[in-house]
């Protein structure tokens, strides 16, 4: 059978790791049993407590540390939440939050991005200009550029691959979304145009997506607008 | 009221000194007075170019430094007097001045200039910033190549990030057969990808090497398209509104009693 409570040194003091599945007052006589044992050697040391292993209300810490005081001479002198899976929990939360925050808000920029310049933003970011190439956007959440864009984008920087990024020319040099990168195809910058006449200048938005691990550019419409 | 005016490029050999002075000699022909300030110092050529190489003593140095007064260093023009050069000192670097020596430099000689051409050396480093610490607009030159254009879209930024509210750009060394053909960016291609307002656009001609191996500006000479070329941006630099020169126009003869009746 396995040990039921487990004494560990950490850094604070001393570290409890308990089983989850044993009654909780058997637990506690698993625990007075421990301290006794080891009394002698604690003495009267003051040391701060952390758990690990077992969900515990407040009460259950309490008794827990009454049972300790009574069955040896330690001082506890507070109790260290050391719970991992909350910790996870509530970072995940916070994370979560902010990448969706992060789509949720955005600023405007206004201006031409030239070549050299980084523009970088917690949020989603809206450029009215054109992003140049050798220019660089970074940011956790969307990047809309309404203009070129043809230098690098790199939209949910946080990690988040279901942020996007559309431009009403897409020329782009690299885009990046998430841990995704696209580059374009090699192509020669600027393609001589062989007798053709100037013709209007035809927009044609495209967005930006993560799908299976590769970055797909589609023209907008209704019906990738819904997916996003 | 007076106007300091830096002219650059990022890149090299796209043609920042010789539009320096053309442009300078060009609105000395409209009579304005004009001081050409040489800023590349250790590869002195704006002197060379104008043909007064031989008439330095003194030098942007000495004069930052004290070792002379503003108008000793001053060279006058062989051709207007109403036209000056301060030349660039040949035996150091860049580090000799600094961005607030410049500005005071610059301040100095505003009382005295309606128009302050800075020559820029390529680069974006202590020269750039010496260059442009004084200026109130700039003269972006850019030739139809994807380099030149890279380096002057980064140069815009730096511009715009130092404030120079005025920045206008010179197309230069457009070949229009070879635009027409399609293998040369046109002024529309090179302004879509710049979007800043173009002041002028300059042909390759090869009247430029002559001119330039002479010593001679040829700024306002009627009988070359570069020399129409630079005199439009001229009159655009003072306010002028000028039409877009044609450059495809070939010099044939029948175009040029064309051009004479046109004239008259």
């Amino acid at each position: 059978m396995s040990q039921t409570v487990v004494l560990k040194s950490n850094k604070y003091g001393i570290n409890l790791i308990l089983d989850h599945s044993i009654d909780f007052d058997q637990l506690l006589k698993d625990i007075a049993a421990k301290f006794e044992e080891a009394a002698s050697f604690f003495k009267g040391a003051k040391m701060a407590l952390s758990f690990e292993g077992r969900t515990l209300t407040q009460e259950e810490e309490l008794r827990i540390v009454d049972t300790i005081t009574s069955h040896s001479q330690l001082a506890i002198v507070c109790i260290v939440d050391n719970d991992k899976l909350r910790e996870q929990m509530i970072r995940e939360a916070i994370e979560q939050q902010e990448e969706e925050d992060a789509v949720k808000t955005g600023q405007f920029y206004k201006g031409t991005l030239r070549s050299g310049q980084i523009l970088e933003c917690e949020a989603s970011i809206i450029i009215l200009g054109d992003v140049n190439p050798g220019a660089k956007v970074v940011c956790r959440g969307n990047i809309v550029v309404l203009g070129s864009l043809k230098g690098n984008a790199y939209a949910g920087a946080g990690g988040n691959e279901t942020a996007f990024v559309a431009a009403l020319e897409m020329d782009p040099v690299q885009i990046k979304i998430g841990d995704v990168i696209g580059r374009s195809a090699d192509k020669a910058f600027w393609v001589g145009r062989k007798k053709k006449k100037k013709a209007e200048p035809v927009i044609d938005p495209q967005v930006a997506v993560v799908k299976d691990g590769n970055i797909y550019i589609e023209p907008i419409t209704r019906g990738l607008l819904n997916n996003l | 009221m007076s106007e300091v005016i830096v002219i650059t490029s990022g890149k090299g050999g796209v043609g920042k000194t010789t539009t320096t002075a053309n442009v300078g000699t060009g609105l000395a022909q409209m009579d304005k007075k004009v001081v050409l300030i040489d800023t590349d110092i250790g590869l002195r050529n704006l002197d060379v170019v104008m043909g007064l190489e031989n008439r330095i003593v003194y030098n942007l140095v000495d004069v930052v430094e004290g070792n002379c007064r503003m108008k000793q260093a001053l060279i006058k023009d062989k051709r207007y007097p109403n036209l000056y050069l301060l030349p660039s000192a040949q035996t150091r670097d860049k580090s000799a001045v600094t961005p607030e020596q410049m500005m005071k430099l610059t301040e100095e000689l505003r009382e005295e200039f309606d128009y302050i051409l800075l020559d820029c050396p390529a680069g974006i480093e202590q020269g750039f910033k010496n260059a442009i610490a004084g200026a109130d607009r700039a003269l972006v030159i850019t030739t139809p190549e994807v380099s030149a254009i890279r380096d002057a879209d980064r140069i815009i930024g730096l511009l715009e990030a130092n404030e120079i509210k005025q920045i206008h750009l010179i197309v230069n060394r457009l070949r229009m057969d070879m635009v027409s053909r399609g293998d040369m960016m046109s002024i529309d291609d090179v302004t879509d990808i710049l979007a800043i307002k173009l002041i002028g656009a300059v042909p390759d001609d090869e009247q430029i090497v002559i001119s330039t191996n002479q010593g001679e500006p040829l700024a306002g000479r009627t009988d070359t398209l570069a020399g129409q070329a630079y005199m439009n941006i001229c009159r655009r630099v003072t306010g002028e509104e000028v039409p877009l020169l044609d450059l495809a126009a070939k010099s044939s003869v029948w175009s040029k009693i064309v051009n004479l009746f046109k004239k008259n």
